[in-house]
């Protein structure tokens, strides 16, 4: 019965096939939250295409053409590829981290001439594809076996204490939650989760020795944005002042205030949520929160349908990802959260973001286009 | 969701339906627990998410709608408006704005907002050029809450500033006390500066009446012509004699109202920065001087009205007077018996001594008082000095005083003094304000006749006397020369002298007193040298009188064309006997 159910295989699924098994209704979901996007970057311009608008778009279009050909490309070869995107990335994150590609400072960009791109960003993604490979052929006892989570956790930790070093409090965060989904879908024992909990909340005194003054503003201000409406405390109020200024309808589409008279910074990439709320009202904010929600339900639901266990873990992980990514921005701008400098995907500006989040979505549309296949767990 | 749909009936991909346990029959049993607790595992992810984002829709809700900060706050407050207090204008008679206020803005910094004190502060200076680095980098560099960077911008400055978007910097809205005539009245006006309270002259005695009643301007008894004209000049006679000081006044005899009072050197009251003592410093009011010569007028007028002389009697003065251990000199002695109006014409000292002893000390000293000579001047202005004089008033005393030495006195004090004596002997406190003016109590001091005698004697010293050179065509001058040797370290010291005229106008029927005091004046080529009253002072009250003369509407009058203007008073003067005019 099983095998009735298998689709072709690998070999025998032609490009066709692998089209036809696409989830189109994902790709328009993606396309409208994008279109939205589109929408708040005309209107952070002021009404122009330019500068933001207009890339955007170019963007997004050349990155659907990206989430097809990821699909479309076997899931066995993302899995015989996982440590090597893993080590590699890891790598371009120590060269980085260590080298700083000279004289970039703070900034940890790597340049491919048209592009730009932060490791730490692709990392979120070879995280969780390494620890799927890892934990797929991992039975349930397995997970229960301290000394095999030896190694996870020290893939883990290696990029995290890379990012932590920048200091990127936002990317860490993802990295740990991240994998700690995987981690949890895996079966590890909720004890681990409890003692990674405990160890984490005595390390917040030590990791405050090492944040960066800006950075312990940020928490302090979170705590009190009203101490310092003028400085730190700064962002959050306008945000707030945004939202609250936008009630339930609106200012109307390019009619907000707060941001269009650049009390609001940043209107185009990490509050932009703010923008939106403050021009389409909470009517407009939740209606995109419920197409996120939309979106995280596709995504567990490929995760779900996947018959191999790669698949299930990579699609948990990387519908994580990108709900970390909504959750953490929303909730910053709504003071929920410290600062942090997280984007909105498929809304905020910025192509860092987008290339992560559609390489998510491509990988994710990997797994449904593979949800069928059976992949050995011990011999792969 | 098509996909999905389709595959609802399939039991093994739908989470939470109870039939897919029945497919998992079949599978390994670790395997199986493996699936189902993924499967738990996954769901409760999604449960987890679930809430995260109900917490998330909650609070977007709360903000969004139950929101406390409303942004009418924070937008409005971003331009804070604290009106500065508006000040009343300044003007003269005429209604010559001589001090207003414009608004303007200040800038100003909470330092704590400002991220890089040193790329702000150097940022600033790139459209404020004039502010210093080092002290704006040490403001900003501060823990205040409340750094002033600069006063008053204009408005281009304004935009240049809000153009640089550093959030640290605000502006206040404030009044900035303009002057449009700068250091013209700079003295009477006084000057308002920052925080726009006055700090000297009228801005400073009525600063609460300018600050309470902003719309009832302060209208001062000053003619911005007459300022003018007497302020140039003086400013003419600097540049000839180069005195450390010098003072002109016009006084307009019948109302004891000030029409110019100017004090020199000056300053202009808009130029920023402190103010240095010296030019601050109001020689008409608060410097006091031995006066000299103009003092006769006082003793002259006293004697002819206590009785003790008449016009045509005189004194010898042909020895010098000798009192105690003093020796008392005339410069130019005529060696002879002198009768006063020879006396008041050649500027005797030995003949005024000898009048003022003759007197008594007693009789002078109230006389003095009541023209106001023994006390501060009532003029509205807060630099006033009170005179000097002995408190033992001893016949020496007497005799000194009666030339004006031995006390010293204020300029303006010194006018008032003599105006009173030629208006036809009426006392007025000199007064700044025109509704001071009219309501300036008089008080008779001498009689009609002293007070005649005394416009003739003036006219006399004019005609025939030192103060010829004071005399204008057209309009016929009276008036006194003075010139006295200031007080050095070793004594009264022969070249510096503080030379000064005091001439009336039309001497028929006095309208003006004008006044000119030239503090330690050089000798020049044009005055051959010489620098007393008659050579420095008297011709610039000449040239002013010329000038203010037509301005005041004061018909000319061409000599001997006059009905009565020679009187029936016969005096001898200098071996002539000559009739007196007729005023």
């Amino acid at each position: 019965m099983a095998e009735a159910r298998l689709g072709p295989k690998p070999s025998q699924m032609s490009l066709v096939d692998k089209l036809g098994r696409i989830s189109w209704g994902l790709i328009f979901l993606t396309s409208v939250i994008a279109c939205i996007g589109f929408g708040m970057l005309y209107s952070a311009a002021d009404g122009n295409m330019n500068p933001w608008a207009s890339r955007q778009i170019l963007r997004f279009a050349a990155g659907l053409i990206v989430v097809l050909v990821i699909a479309v490309i076997d899931i066995r070869i993302w899995m015989r590829w996982a440590y090597v995107i893993y080590v590699a990335t890891l790598a371009t994150l120590f060269a980085v981290e260590f080298f700083g590609l000279i004289g970039m400072g703070a900034q940890r960009w790597l340049y491919f001439g048209w592009f730009q791109l932060q490791p730490s960003e692709l990392m979120k993604i070879a995280l969780v594809l390494a620890l799927a490979r890892y934990f797929h052929r991992m039975t349930l006892d397995d997970a229960r076996r301290p000394a095999l989570l030896v190694t996870p956790i020290l893939m883990l930790l290696a990029p995290m204490v890379l990012v932590l070093r920048q200091p990127d409090l936002g990317t860490a965060a993802m990295l740990v939650v991240g994998a700690g989904a995987i981690f949890f879908v895996s079966g590890v024992a909720l004890r681990y989760f409890a003692i990674g909990g405990a160890i984490a909340a005595a390390g917040v005194p030590i990791a405050w020795q090492f944040l960066r003054e800006y950075q312990r503003e940020r928490i302090l201000t979170f705590l009190n944005p009203e101490a310092d409406p003028l400085g730190a405390g700064y962002h959050i109020l306008q945000s707030k002042i945004a939202l609250g200024s936008g009630g339930l309808f609106g200012r109307g589409f390019m009619h907000g205030t707060q941001s269009h008279l650049s009390f609001l910074p940043e209107h185009q990439t990490d509050f932009i949520f703010t923008m939106l709320a403050e021009e389409l009202g909470l009517v407009g904010a939740a209606t995109l929160i419920g197409l996120y929600v939309l979106l995280f339900a596709y995504g567990f639901a490929i995760a779900l349908r996947a018959r191999n266990h790669f698949g299930r873990l990579l699609g948990i992980g990387l519908t994580t990802t990108l709900f970390l990514y909504v959750f953490i921005n929303i909730a910053m701008v709504v003071g929920l959260i410290p600062v942090v400098g997280v984007p909105l995907p498929l809304i905020s500006y910025g192509g860092t973001a987008m290339i992560t989040v559609l390489f998510s979505l491509g990988l994710l549309m990997c797994v449904f286009v593979h949800r069928d296949e059976q992949i050995n767990r011990l011999t792969s | 969701m098509k996909k999905f749909g389709r595959r609802r009936g399939d039991p093994q991909c739908v989470p939470g339906q109870n039939g897919h346990s029945s497919a998992q029959v079949r599978l390994h049993g670790a395997h199986k627990s493996s699936i189902e607790i993924v499967r738990r595992r996954l769901l409760l992810g999604a449960g987890l998410f679930t809430v995260a984002f109900f917490v998330l829709s909650m609070r977007l809700v709360e903000v969004a709608l139950f929101n406390e900060v409303r942004p009418s706050n924070a937008v409005n407050e971003e331009v804070e408006t604290r009106d500065g207090p508006a000040r009343a204008d300044i003007t003269d008679r005429n209604g010559v704005i001589l001090a207003t206020s414009l608004a303007t803005r200040s800038l100003y910094a909470d330092p704590q907002d400002v991220r890089s004190s040193a790329s702000a502060a150097a940022r600033l200076a790139e459209v404020l050029p004039e502010i210093d680095l080092k002290t704006v980098m040490a403001r900003l560099s501060s823990d205040k809450r409340f750094v002033w960077l600069k006063r008053h911008l204009t408005p281009r400055q304004v935009a240049a500033v809000n153009a640089l978007g550093e959030p640290g910097f605000r502006f206040l809205e404030e009044q900035r006390r303009v002057y449009p005539h700068g250091s013209l009245v700079v003295h009477a006006v006084g000057y308002a500066k920052l925080d726009n309270r006055g700090l000297s002259g009228l801005e400073r005695t009525y600063d609460k009446r300018l600050l309470s009643h902003p719309n009832k301007p302060l209208t001062l008894s000053i003619d911005l012509r007459f300022q003018h004209v007497m302020h140039e000049e003086l400013a003419r006679a600097i540049l000839l004699h180069h005195p450390v000081g010098a003072v002109g006044i016009i006084l307009d005899i019948a109302s004891g109202g000030l029409r110019a009072i100017v004090s020199l050197p000056d300053f202009n009251p808009n130029e920023s920065g402190s103010v240095d003592q010296d030019v601050l410093f109001n020689r008409a009011t608060l410097g006091t001087y031995e006066m000299g010569s103009t003092f006769k007028v006082f003793t002259t007028a006293m004697a002819l009205d206590t009785g003790v002389a008449t016009l045509q009697d005189g004194f010898d003065v042909s020895e010098p007077l000798r009192l105690a251990r003093h020796v008392i000199r005339d410069f130019h002695g005529e060696g002879r018996w002198l009768s006063v109006p020879e006396i008041f014409i050649h500027s005797s000292n030995i003949g005024a001594a000898k009048m003022a002893l003759a007197v008594g000390g007693d009789i002078q000293r109230e006389f003095l008082a009541r023209l106001g000579l023994l006390d501060r001047s009532q003029i509205e202005l807060p630099e006033i000095a009170a005179p000097r004089y002995p408190k033992q008033w001893k016949d020496i005393n007497t005799a000194t005083i009666g030339f004006g030495h031995g006390i010293a006195v204020s300029p303006v004090q010194l006018c008032a003094g003599i105006a009173s004596l030629i208006n036809g002997g009426f006392w007025r406190s000199p007064t700044l304000l025109v509704e001071n003016e009219k309501l300036n109590p008089a008080e008779r001091v001498v009689s009609r006749v002293t007070s005649r005698a005394m416009r003739q004697l003036l006219r006399l010293a004019v005609t025939h006397g030192t103060g010829q050179n004071a005399e204008v065509a057209g309009y016929r001058v009276g008036g006194k020369t003075g010139t006295a040797e200031k007080v050095g370290p070793k004594g009264y010291d022969r070249s510096r002298v503080l030379s000064s005229f005091v001439g009336v106008f039309p001497i028929s029927a006095p309208r003006y007193l004008v006044f000119v005091m030239l503090d330690e004046p050089k000798g020049a080529p044009a005055t051959h040298g010489y620098v007393t009253g008659g050579w420095t002072a008297a011709p610039v009250v000449g040239r002013v009188i010329a000038r203010i003369g037509p301005m005041s509407g004061i018909a000319p009058a061409v000599e001997g064309t006059a009905k009565d203007e020679f009187s029936t008073t016969v005096v001898k003067l200098d071996g002539d006997e000559i009739r007196l005019a007729a005023y």
